[in-house]
């Protein structure tokens, strides 16, 4: 599974990556001009020549590709000259990574004890209220959200900072309180969508056979549903948790501008503006790595939670 | 910009005409009529964190950087320029001691500070005040400028006349090369080390002015601490920088930058935003905040034709758009209420400003026929294609303009870019018309390079709009050599008559810039460089840091 699994990560980021070369390459205008607009013209020959602009896409592809294999993820181009990207990626993985990973244990801690509850009262006037609330917080854009909750509760009420970045390791507490507008930000959309998954999953669980075993024997319902539902009910959370990643990480570009983060989304959202295409491939690459990685691990747990189809599997 | 972001080129901000300007034409404190002799003794001490509109990605490799507001207000804290504007726009030495002319303005003479010392230690002397400026002109090999090269095309030699002594000689008589010593705050003076710093030159900021560079995180922070070591003080002979630390915050979200301030995470910011500027205004009534805000010498938003080719090569066709054009009802749809119209390309306060140029005013029916007339000289009907970027202002920018056409006849196809394509398309004259914001206030012989004939000899490859103007030729080299104040007021404003009867551009409005502070924050927009008076202009210009104080 693990072989399968690999060429299909590779085959993702080679289409990924060769379909981002060739959409820059089909971009209006000339990059030289976004680097060094006013140059002469042989100082623009000569930042041509060292992006090697003008040799096929296929030729720029297979640079690249090279490069990024051993480890060289090319250099932000100007006339000042090249800086690496790897430089920029170093500071600003961590912050992304933080901001989704704290979008993502935010959406799960409201949304499964959400899903287990309403499933259990499903049809009470708390389900109700649950799950118009729920198609509320999916309606709700995450960056207007983000720029309704940076006016309430960071400027009305003055609860929470409205912008900037703080290291945990610099100030654990501090950065919890910057990351907690854009963490919400991003994880109320995901709340709903998740609460209304496990809450339909787990509707269908408490009426396995299994469950009225379960019950007949006198276990508490809280153990039964927490001990034995929640468990085969939650496979397809974890795939929707795994493919949302790539909602998290496209949500975190537009409120990582918002709040001022130094993350991959205000790097990302900088390549496209400056044209940077060899930055923005490996940027892309690197999100396209994470995602395909999440989802492989995604498909790992499922033998964890699921014994059906580990003993299945064997 | 900006977000940022934000690529912006020297002396210009492609972000569309989305400028504005105050309604009272002038600087000033906002909400009161405070100035610092009424807020008190300035106290040294303290910190301020400054929230800017975009990060400065490319750094500040002072002649090849492209330094928008944003770079230019974190410039003025590492570097100094030889001289500076005063209050009425004139140029006064600042690093340099003096800044002479010969009798016919062909040769230059700086004579700078003795004892200067950059933030490494090394002094500052006539070969690195050479250096810099053979930098900036291309004629020193490891730096490889851009703008500069025409902007500073009419130098034929520096020399060095002795330890202090840097001589300018020009090719043509330069009467305003003190201008260009300022260049709008981007020519500042990099230590000898900077310079030659191949690998390094962006990141390594040596400078002589009042903060040193203590750490720059892109996107994050850029904090600078104060220079002890600093050379100048203020008019009442107090030592400079007020400050002990100043950290720049890039924000690029306007609304999430007032939001910082006003919930006092920064305790300053700038925008040229008109809505943020109407909300800022409220609060400095309201006694929460401290505002400067100003017009003056501020930069023109327009519409910019391109002339060398159909429609907009016929006049008709340029005259018909800006009959079409309704400033009052743009400005109270997008422009809050606030926004002041340009006629012309020079803002309140610049030499050649004029309230009533002759460009043509809102008149549907004059448009209408203008159309009509245009159609029946060319056997087509008139349309073209506007291009802008993809900021959500600027698109409503453009989307105004599209209708206001459409009620007299024209058809406008309406195209959006990012910032970079839109200046790669003007760098190549691959539109018909597209949203524009440039032309800062200061000598308006600074406008030299954008506006000689872009067909003349040589050939002029930042002339975006491609005009062939022999009278605007004729008036800019007289600019250029004539002394008499009153002979240049009426040079330049005969150019403006001159653009406003072609209608090479479609004049919208001038920019509005505003710093707003928290009410402990005080110092903006300064003083001037012999004087408490300052220079009122912030477009594209900033302030300088050094006289920000806190209430301690």
């Amino acid at each position: 599974m693990i072989l399968r699994r690999l060429a299909h990560l590779i085959a993702v980021l080679f289409f990924v990556t060769l379909f981002v070369a060739m959409l820059t390459n089909l971009l209006p205008g000339d990059p030289v001009n976004s680097i060094a607009g006013f140059a002469p013209e042989e100082q623009k020959e000569a930042v041509r020549a060292d992006l090697g602009l003008d040799d096929p896409v296929y030729v720029q592809y297979g640079r690249w590709v090279t490069n990024f294999a051993t480890g060289d993820l090319g250099n932000y181009y100007s006339v000042t000259g090249g800086r690496p990207v790897m430089d920029r990626v170093r500071d600003s993985l961590p912050v992304s990574l933080q901001l989704i990973v704290e979008a993502q244990v935010l959406a799960l801690v409201f949304a499964i004890p959400l899903g287990v509850v309403t499933a259990y009262r499903a049809g009470s006037r708390f389900d109700k209220w649950a799950n118009a609330g729920a198609f509320g917080g999916l309606a709700v854009p995450n960056f207007a959200l983000a720029l309704v909750l940076a006016y309430y509760v960071g400027v009305v009420l003055g609860w929470l900072p409205v912008s900037g970045y703080v290291a945990p390791s610099e100030d654990l507490g501090e950065h919890l309180r910057r990351m907690a507008l854009p963490a919400i930000s991003l994880a109320v959309g995901q709340i709903a969508a998740y609460m209304r998954l496990l809450r339909s999953d787990m509707i269908a669980t408490l009426q396995e056979d299994y469950i009225t075993m379960a019950k007949s024997k006198g276990i508490s319902p809280a153990r039964v549903l927490w001990r034995h539902a929640l468990r085969p009910s939650s496979l397809t959370l974890l795939t929707v948790a795994g493919l949302n990643v790539g909602v998290l990480i496209g949500g975190a570009v537009i409120v990582e501008v918002i709040f001022s983060l130094p993350g991959m989304g205000t790097l990302l959202f900088e390549a496209i503006q400056a044209r940077q295409f060899v930055a923005l491939q490996s940027l892309v690459a690197i999100i396209a790595i994470g995602y395909v990685l999440i989802n492989f691990l995604v498909d790992v747990l499922y033998g964890v939670l699921d014994p059906r189809i580990r003993h299945g599997r064997a | 910009m900006r977000p940022t972001a934000l690529l912006l080129a020297l002396g210009l901000v492609a972000a569309a005409c989305s400028g504005g300007g105050d309604d009272d034409g002038g600087g000033g404190a906002a909400g009161d009529e405070d100035t610092d002799a009424e807020e008190g003794t300035p106290t040294p001490g303290g910190r301020v964190v400054y929230g800017l509109e975009a990060e400065t990605i490319d750094g500040w490799c002072l002649p090849e950087a492209q330094l928008a507001i944003g770079g230019i207000q974190v410039a003025s804290a590492i570097y100094d320029t030889l001289t500076r504007p005063n209050a009425e726009g004139e140029y006064e030495p600042w690093l340099a001691e003096s800044v002479e002319p010969n009798d016919d303005f062909t040769q230059w003479t700086i004579t700078i500070r003795e004892g200067i010392t950059f933030h490494d230690g090394s002094e500052l002397t006539a070969e690195v005040v050479k250096n810099n400026l053979d930098a900036y002109r291309g004629q020193y090999p490891p730096r490889q400028p851009q703008l500069f090269i025409f902007t500073f095309f009419n130098i034929e030699s520096v020399e060095v006349v002795d330890p202090l002594t840097v001589q300018v000689n020009t090719v043509e008589p330069w009467v305003a090369f003190d201008a260009y010593l300022y260049g709008d705050g981007r020519v500042g003076m990099m230590a000898q080390a900077q310079l030659d710093d191949a690998e390094n030159c962006a990141t390594n900021l040596i400078g002589t002015g009042p903060f040193v560079l203590e750490n720059w995180t892109p996107n994050q922070s850029f904090v600078a601490s104060k220079n002890p070591n600093y050379w100048a003080t203020d008019a009442e002979g107090n030592q400079l920088p007020y400050l002990d630390e100043i950290e720049y915050r890039p924000i690029v979200e306007v609304a999430q930058r007032q939001n910082a301030l006003v919930s006092g995470e920064i305790n300053a910011m700038h925008t040229s935003d008109p809505e943020t500027i109407a909300e800022l205004r409220d609060r400095a009534e309201a006694g929460e905040i401290g505002a400067y805000e100003t017009t003056d010498f501020g930069e023109v938003g327009y519409v910019m034709l391109n002339v060398s080719q159909p429609p907009f090569d016929n006049i008709l066709a340029r005259q018909a758009v800006a009959h079409s054009y309704d400033f009052e009802e743009f400005n109270a749809i997008l422009g809050a209420g606030i926004l002041t119209q340009a006629t012309g390309p020079f803002a309140p306060g610049s030499v050649g400003h004029l309230e009533d140029t002759g460009f043509p005013t809102y008149d549907p029916e004059e448009a209408e026929r203008l159309v009509q007339e245009y159609e029946a000289e060319t056997g087509r009907p008139l349309s073209f294609t506007y291009t802008t970027t993809d900021a959500q202002a600027t698109v409503e920018q453009g989307q105004f303009l599209q209708q206001k056409a459409a009620e007299v006849g024209i058809e406008v196809d309406l195209v959006t870019v990012d910032q970079s394509t839109q200046i790669d398309l003007a760098i190549n004259g691959e539109f018909e018309a597209i949203g524009w914001r440039n032309h800062p206030g200061g000598d308006p012989d600074r406008q030299f390079v954008w506006w000689e004939s872009a067909g003349g000899d040589p050939p002029n490859p930042i002339n975006f709009g491609r005009f062939d103007d022999q009278e605007i030729d004729q008036l800019l080299n007289q600019g250029r050599v004539t002394a008499d104040e009153a002979e240049r007021e009426q040079i330049y404003e005969d150019l403006n008559r001159r653009f406003a009867e072609q209608v090479y551009n479609v004049w919208i409005s001038y920019s509005i810039w505003i710093v707003a502070t928290a009410p402990d924050v005080h110092g903006v927009p300064g003083e001037g460089p012999t004087g408490p008076e300052p220079f009122p202009g912030l477009s594209t210009v900033g302030h300088q840091p050094e006289y920000m104080w806190v209430e301690q």
